[in-house]
Order: structure tokens, then sequence, then C-alpha cells
């Protein structure tokens, strides 16, 4: 995948887009740094087996998720978005997934309204403690994504 | 729907008390049957104002400019006019002390072809929701509705929206009138703006419009007014009112039922939150 | 020049552009969200060569397109590779349908500061390999006031095919260059030879569409008294309702202005030049972040001046074509007309 040469925007996103027999999904991971990294962290070092497909990018907390680093991720290189913060009532900062909530759903609604699968972009509440949740995560997003083919929809040009 | 004597009034009766430095109203264009927005400063051209239902820009876009910054400004403001300058007060760019606010209780402006707007036929909030004077007799608050655009869509499969909106996208030419028409888009640097962010893209392509019209309806998202100035706005015609009112429907299906600017000292969706919003979607 | 002209009427005409977008690659307004334009068409069921020109976009995007590719570039460890971008999409041989002759002639007005100095390949190809086939009004629409400026509507030089309903169906078609003409002599099947009676025809109709005029000016009286009123308070008065949305610029079929930006994914990018606004607030800003033209009032003198002193000066011909799209598309209503007019009439203190 990396950086595909796409002349011409392709224009339909079928749900079983015909990928190339070697293709892997790259998924960005937005992770929340006091609750789901620390959770990935763990699933390292309890050696549990995850897709390595996801790409992991530290943020402070959930509520930092302006819409546009999904938008972003999607058009220059991933096929999905994973964004995960604490668990509601967990935030470091006291309220930040509470309000992250409300933006995700707007933004995931918004996204489907256009044409873009639901699945492209999920969400999870994963703690420090839940090293198996993440990994059970990613497992899923990574599923989802497979099923849907190589996203190729408003790439950024490049080539 | 003619205010245009009590308007004229009312300036002239401002400047003459000296309450005000400028007066935002409309006046006939002189050139076509539209009116054009006008900034008046002195007694003498109070003359010029008007008030009809042709009356369509929403003013409270220049209380963004540096014409009124700081200044005693008197405005004209239809039901969502109002709205979006009570948004304005709660995000304090404009100071409430400094505005002599002429409310409308609105009975709908026509569109380009003479009917009466969509905007208006699906408004709910026709009256002026803060105001020192009110002009008409207010119809009070009306029920919301889903748009029939958006209502239509959503019956369509995934790969028709898809197909619309990439039409919709590839006719953006990227000239951020959208974002410069709409009066709560009141930052300096706008994150749309090309020439400030390396982070967004700088040509006008079909990418550039997607990232651009997606990002900036979402930092609308629980914000806007439906007052259609940036469709107004658009050299495309394109129907950008898609974007807002998906979000709007999602919002209020969501959050408490929430309506942007209805109430003083409200603020957007995205600015508070309730634990019991909506968590389903999230693993 | 000898001129040929033919004569058909509207099904002939019908048939002529048939037969033109089966053989060529064919341009032509096309319907969209209300707002018609210019896109490659491959019958003509799906355009409208007779669109209605407040609605009809400028064909200025054909040739300078609102984003093109200048270069691709790939950083290695041995340095930077350049490389030319893969073929140019509008640079083929093809004819344009139904463009404006205020598009037409804005196309003539650009080509000066196109084959000036520096000369742009890319333009000149686009333009040498197009036939521009465009209808001469029958009514001017609100803001036209293109028979006030410096060139001779009648005169239809700036099209290769001109294309003139005379009333009662009938058609006259009439090369006015050497490639139109070269055009229409491979392209006449079904075209009669036009009779004498032609010119007087043609003539009427003018003479009808110069009638339909709501607005005129003089346009050598503006350009004189504008040149000392760079200090004019008038533009401050007349842009204070301007929302810097940079519409008009970038509907104008004559605005230029274009900036330069990089696309880049991690190593490869590609270098873009796309449309700009010198109503936009970043037009000026240098770097270190001096703007000479942070306000509303010196963009639009910027913008005015532009229009109707600074090209003229350089190229004898003023920019502004009096199309009237600007204000068409203003979200405020702002006239260039009313603006310039304003601003000479303003007593200067």
């Amino acid at each position: 995948m990396e950086t595909e040469v796409i002349e011409k925007i392709v224009s339909i996103e079928k749900p079983h887009l015909e990928a190339p027999p070697d293709w892997q999904p790259v998924i960005m991971g937005i992770l929340c740094n006091w609750c789901s990294y620390a959770g990935s962290d763990l699933t390292g070092t309890s050696r549990i087996q995850y897709p390595p497909n996801i790409r992991i990018i530290r943020i402070p907390c959930s509520s930092r998720v302006d819409p546009w680093f999904i938008i972003k991720s999607l058009q220059t290189t991933a096929d999905g978005v994973l964004v995960s913060g604490c668990h509601p009532g967990d935030c470091h900062y006291i309220s930040g997934n509470y309000y992250a909530r409300r933006r995700f759903l707007v933004t995931k609604k918004l996204l489907n309204f256009v044409g873009y699968h639901e699945d492209r972009v999920q969400f999870s509440w994963v703690s420090a403690a839940e090293g198996q949740k993440f990994a059970n995560v990613v497992a899923k997003v990574t599923e989802d994504i497979k099923k849907l083919g190589p996203l190729r929809l408003y790439k950024k040009e490049n080539s | 729907m003619d205010y245009t004597k009590q308007i004229k009034e009312i300036a002239g009766k401002l400047f003459s008390e000296e309450k005000i430095d400028v007066f935002i109203g409309y006046r006939n264009s002189g050139f076509d049957e539209n009116q054009v927005p006008v900034l008046i400063h002195h007694y003498q051209d109070v003359d010029q104002l008007v008030f009809t239902e042709k009356s369509v820009f929403n003013l409270t876009n220049y209380l963004k400019y540096e014409h009124t910054r700081n200044k005693r400004v008197g405005l004209v403001v239809k039901g969502c006019d109002s709205r979006a300058l009570n948004l304005m007060l709660t995000e304090n760019q404009v100071k409430r002390e400094n505005l002599y606010i002429v409310g409308i209780a609105c009975e709908g402006v026509v569109d380009e072809a003479g009917q009466k707007a969509q905007n208006c036929l699906e408004c709910v909030m026709p009256d002026s929701v803060v105001f020192d004077e009110m002009l008409g007799t207010p119809s009070g608050k009306r029920e919301y509705q889903v748009n029939a655009d958006i209502r239509e869509l959503d019956g369509k499969e995934l790969t028709e929206r898809l197909t619309y909106f990439e039409e919709v996208f590839e006719n953006c030419i990227r000239c951020n009138a959208c974002r410069h028409s709409c009066p709560l888009c009141y930052c300096d640097k706008c994150c749309i703006d090309q020439e400030t962010s390396t982070l967004y893209h700088g040509a006008n392509t079909t990418s550039s419009a997607f990232h651009a019209l997606m990002t900036w309806s979402l930092h609308l998202a629980g914000r806007c007014v439906d007052c259609r100035n940036c469709e107004k706005a658009c050299p495309s015609h394109l129907p950008l009112h898609l974007l807002h009112k998906q979000n709007e429907k999602v919002v209020y299906e969501n959050f408490q039922e929430h309506q942007a600017g209805m109430i003083e000292g409200d603020r957007g969706a995205f600015y508070k939150y309730s634990m019991s919003d909506p968590d389903d979607f999230i693993m | 020049m000898n001129l040929t002209t033919y004569s058909t009427d509207s099904a002939g005409l019908q048939a002529f552009y048939e037969a033109i977008i089966n053989a060529h690659e064919t341009y032509a307004p096309v319907e969209k969200f209300g707002k018609y334009d210019f896109k490659k068409v491959d019958s003509l069921a799906g355009c409208d060569p007779d669109s209605p020109i407040p609605q009809t976009m400028s064909v200025k995007s054909l040739f300078f397109p609102k984003s093109a590719k200048v270069m691709k570039y790939t950083a290695t460890s041995e340095g930077t590779e350049l490389s030319d971008t893969t073929e140019d999409p509008l640079a083929g041989k093809r004819v344009v349908l139904g463009v404006k002759h205020c598009d037409a002639r804005g196309l003539q007005v650009l080509d000066a500061v196109y084959k000036w100095d520096y000369i742009d390949t890319d333009y000149e190809k686009r333009r040498e390999n197009t036939i521009l086939i465009s209808p001469r009004c029958d009514q001017a629409v609100t803001h036209c006031f293109c028979t006030s400026l410096d060139y001779d509507v009648e005169n239809l030089d700036a099209m290769d095919v001109a294309v003139i309903h005379v009333g009662d169906g009938k058609v006259y078609l009439q090369a006015r260059t050497e490639k139109g003409k070269n055009f229409l002599k491979e392209n006449n099947k079904g075209l009669s030879a036009a009779n004498g009676a032609a010119k007087e025809e043609m003539k009427k109709q003018y003479d009808k569409f110069a009638g339909s005029f709501r607005l005129s000016m003089d346009y050598k009286e503006i350009n004189e008294k504008m040149q000392d009123k760079f200090d004019s308070p008038a533009f401050e008065e007349v842009s204070s309702n301007c929302v810097s949305c940079n519409t008009c610029a970038f509907v104008c079929p004559t605005c230029h202005c274009f900036k330069i930006s990089d696309e880049k994914i991690r190593d490869k990018g590609v270098r873009y030049k796309s449309y700009d606004s010198c109503n936009n607030v970043y037009f000026t800003l240098m770097a270190g972040g001096h703007n000479p033209r942070p306000v509303k009032y010196r963009r639009w003198r910027q913008r005015s001046m532009h229009k109707f002193v600074y090209y003229k000066e350089r190229f004898g011909v003023n920019l502004c074509i009096g199309c009237g799209k600007c204000t068409i598309s203003c979200p405020v209503n702002i006239s260039i007309f009313e603006v310039v007019n304003k601003v000479v009439n303003t007593m200067q203190e």
C-alpha cells in the first residue's frame, strides 16, 4: 500500500474491493496516553499477540482528537482508524472522554453519511489494565477493515 | 414582511442619541432586486435602510471584522441570525453591552427564485431570541423536523451517497467563501485556510475539498444555526446544508435535543456533555 | 481576412454540435447543482451549449485549472529528484462549445500576461490546441456591461467560430480565425454557404443585443480618473460590506493569480499551482509576518486598480471585461461596476 499511485480518485467504494494478494491494511491507532496507550503497553509486556497492522499515535487525551485527525489519516495512508481512550469516569482530566464521545458519534455518522463504511472508523474504551481487550479490539478492527478492502477514496495525490 | 419604516426610525433615534457608532442593515442594491448589507456610520445615511423578505444575508457575520470591533453596533437580526449572535456572545466574540439588537419576528426570506427559502420552511425559531427591541409579532418556537434532503439521502445505499458526494467535492473550487461568510467561523486563522497550516492540503484538489468541507462542517456541528450564508456564498452552488443538517440531526437526536444558540449562555453541543450520551457504538 | 460564413437552422446546428462531439474531444457547459461548468462531454444530451450566462462558470478553468500539477519530486538520501508531471490532461486537441463571448474575450486579455516576459508553455499549448465555438449572446443580463469596455463587442475575433442566432431558427456560423476557418472547412457537413444577407442580419442581431444593456460607463474616464484615486476614502466605504470570501476572483474569467503548494506524503510529493485571490488576507502575507494589505479596503483597492489601471498601463487593455460574474456570485452583491463608479465619482478631500 504505502504511497500508492492514485492518479484519479477511484469512484466507488465497494464493500469487497478487490485487494492485491499481498495487501495488508494500515490502521491508524490514536490512543490516549493514560489508559489505552498504557493498555497497549500491557498487551506487549504480557506477550499477547495482536495483528501488526496498527500504527499507534499517542495523544494526551481522547478529547484531543479533532475530527480532522481521522479524516487526515484516511486521506493519507490509513485504511481505517481506531481511536481509543479511558473508560467513562476514568479520564485523567476528569471529563475529557465525555466530550470526545460526542464528537466521535457525530464524526462517525457524518463519514457514513458521505459514503464511508461505518467500520472504517472505530472507537473503544481500553483501560491500562485491559491488555487482552486491546488485543481483541485491534484484531476485530483489522478483521473489519480486511473485509472492507483497501480505501482509496479522496486520497491525497502525491504522484 | 416590511419593517423598513421602523428600522429607519430606530436607527435614526440611535444615531441622534449617540448610542451607536455603526448600524448594520440592508439597502437596495440599485442594480437588481437584491439587497446589499450596508454599514451606516452617520445619521444622514439612515434613509438607505430597508428590510423586506429579500433581506437574506446574516448580518452577524460583520461582527467579525475590524469595522465593528470595539465599537457600539446596532444591527438587525432575524431568528436564525439571532441564534448565531447568541453563540457569538456565549463564545465571547462580541460584548453584549456594545450591541443594540433589533430583533425581527421573521416570516421567512425568499431564495433566488423568489420562493420561500428552504431553511425558512424548516425554521425552528423564526423570532429573534436575543434583542433589545422586537419588530413584528412573535410566532414562537416550532417543532424540529428532519430535513427532507437528509431523509432522502439516508434512504439511499452507501455507494449512491458516495457518488453523490463525490460530485459535491469535485465541484468545490476551494475559494473558502463558505468559511468566510459564516458568522461562527470567526477564527482569524482558520484551520481550513490553506496558507496557515501545512497540515492541510495547499492545492485546490478534490481531496483538499473533501478534507476542508468535512472538517469545517464538523467544527460547526452543534453550532450551525442554518442561516445558509455558506450556501448563498458558494459560487458552485454546492448543497453545503446537507453536511450541516446531517450533523444537526445527529446532535438533536442524541444529545438531549440540543439546538444551537436557542438559549442565552447555552454553548455548542461539543462544549458540554451528559453522562447519558450514547455509548453503544464504542467497543 | 476573408471570413467564411455558413448558414444553417436550429436542427442543423444541433447536428453540427453532435458531429463535433462524436469526432473530437469536446468540452461544454454541464449542469450540476444549478451551475454550469465546462466539462468533457460524450453526447449533446448531457450538456447545454446555450447555457444561461449567470449560471455559467468561466471557461478559464480549461486553460488555467483550479489546481494543476507543476512537477513531482522524491527525496532520497542522495538529494531531491525532480521529474515532470504526467501528461497534461488539458493539452490535447479539443473543441469547446458554448463559450460565452465575455469568456472568450477574457482569454484574449489573459494572453497578454501569459505571453509576456515569461511564456507559460502549458497555457500556450492549451490555447493553441483549442477551438472555441461560441454563441453570441442574444440578450444582456442584469450585470452585463461588456459593451462599455475597450473592445468592440460586435467584433467576434475572440472566438474561433462564432454562432449567431438571427431569429426564426436561422443560424450563422462564422469562422473568425485561421484556426476556426480550417476547422469549419473540415466540419461543414450539413452547412450551406451563407448568402449576401448574412452580414446585414448579423448586424441587426447585434443591434438588438447591444440595445438590451442596462449598464453603461465610459471606461476611458474611469481609466483616467482612477489613476489618482489610490488614496481615495471611497475604497473604505465600498469595501465595508465585503466578506473577503474570494469568490469574485475564483469566478472571474481574467483573474490569474495563483499560489504554489506542495502535497506530500513521506518522501514523495507533487507541486501544485492553484487559484488564489487578492481578496484573501494571506495573499500578501510575507515570511516574517508583515502584511501590507491586512484590511479589506486595501485589498479592494488592489483589485479594482489592477482591473482598471495597472493592467491597462502595462498591456493597454482593461483586465475587467464586464461579464458581471463576480457580482452574480458575490454573497453580498457587491458590483465592481458600482465600486469603480463610486470611487471615480467620490470627491477627494
